[in-house]
């Protein structure tokens, strides 16, 4: 059997995602904001989110989306970045000191003409177990 | 000219945009999302993948170049279709519509379903942002 088929053979229903943590700061938000283009003072500037029910600077939302990427770049390679598909709800904002961690499992797994496909659970927690990110996510293998 | 997207009606449709996914501007995102990931698969592969989501990002870029979210402003959801993998050097043009608004308490409920499209006219990417402004 190919290495391919045996990495293939491993997501069985319930199989879990690799984890990934990650400790944010302002600087990391900063330069997201730099790279993606998104100024929102809620991300950048202390001042005004100080000013929010926040009560100070978040990550934006997309920044966890690439960390939940990154997560399933691991998983499945290049599975994910061909035909890979998410639906996400934000629940909570990440602060900018937190450190947030991303998994997930396999919910269900269906065999066809065209490969194997999965469903996944995915979210996304701070280090109080809060929900932050959480949604479905398809790869077909 | 940029407009407030709360102004805006349901049906929509934004100025279509493109931009290149040039290598600094991946560089970029792929230092500030810290993704050890995807160089190591483009590198295994040789290619020079895009990561994903920053095609995503970059698309919902170009869209705020027409319409303006305010202060206070909340990222409800998302929605992504990534339909095949991105290469640095690639040009992608966009083209997005506003597919709802409603009002809920304090707020504006409103999704945006964009496109991404490579030279050639081949989708590369589909997606669904649905946002909460306050009124």
């Amino acid at each position: 059997m190919s290495q391919e088929a045996v990495g293939k053979e491993r997501w069985v229903t319930g199989a879990e995602l690799p984890s990934l943590a990650k400790t944010l700061s302002q600087e990391k938000i900063d330069r997201y904001a730099r790279a993606s283009g998104d100024f929102n003072p809620i991300h950048v500037d202390p001042a005004f989110a100080a000013q929010t029910p926040f009560g100070g600077t978040i990550a934006h939302g997309m920044l966890l989306l690439a960390y939940l990427s990154e997560m399933l770049t691991v998983a499945f390679g290049r599975a994910w970045l061909t035909g890979g598909r998410l639906k996400i709800r934000f629940k909570g904002a990440a602060r900018s000191h937190e450190t947030v961690t991303i998994g997930g499992h396999v919910q269900r797994v269906q065999e066809g003409h065209e490969g194997r496909r999965l469903w996944c659970d995915v979210e996304c927690l701070n280090q109080r177990s809060e929900v932050l990110v959480a949604g479905q996510v398809e790869v077909k293998l | 000219m940029n407009k407030a997207i709360e102004a805006l009606e349901k049906g929509h449709q934004f100025s279509a945009t493109s931009f290149v996914l040039d290598g600094v501007t991946v560089a970029r995102y792929v230092e500030a999302v810290e993704d050890e990931a995807l160089p190591r698969l483009a590198q295994a592969e040789g290619k020079a993948w895009v990561p994903p989501m920053a095609v995503a990002a970059l698309a919902l870029r170009s869209l705020m170049e027409e319409m303006t979210l305010p202060a206070g402003s909340i990222h409800v959801s998302q929605e992504l279709e990534f339909v095949r993998a991105v290469e640095t050097g690639e040009q992608i043009a966009c083209r997005a519509w506003l597919s709802h608004r409603s009002q809920r308490g304090g707020y504006w409920v409103l999704a945006v379903e964009m496109e991404g499209a490579d030279e050639s006219g081949r989708s590369v990417l589909a997606g669904r942002l649905t946002v909460m402004v306050p009124r």
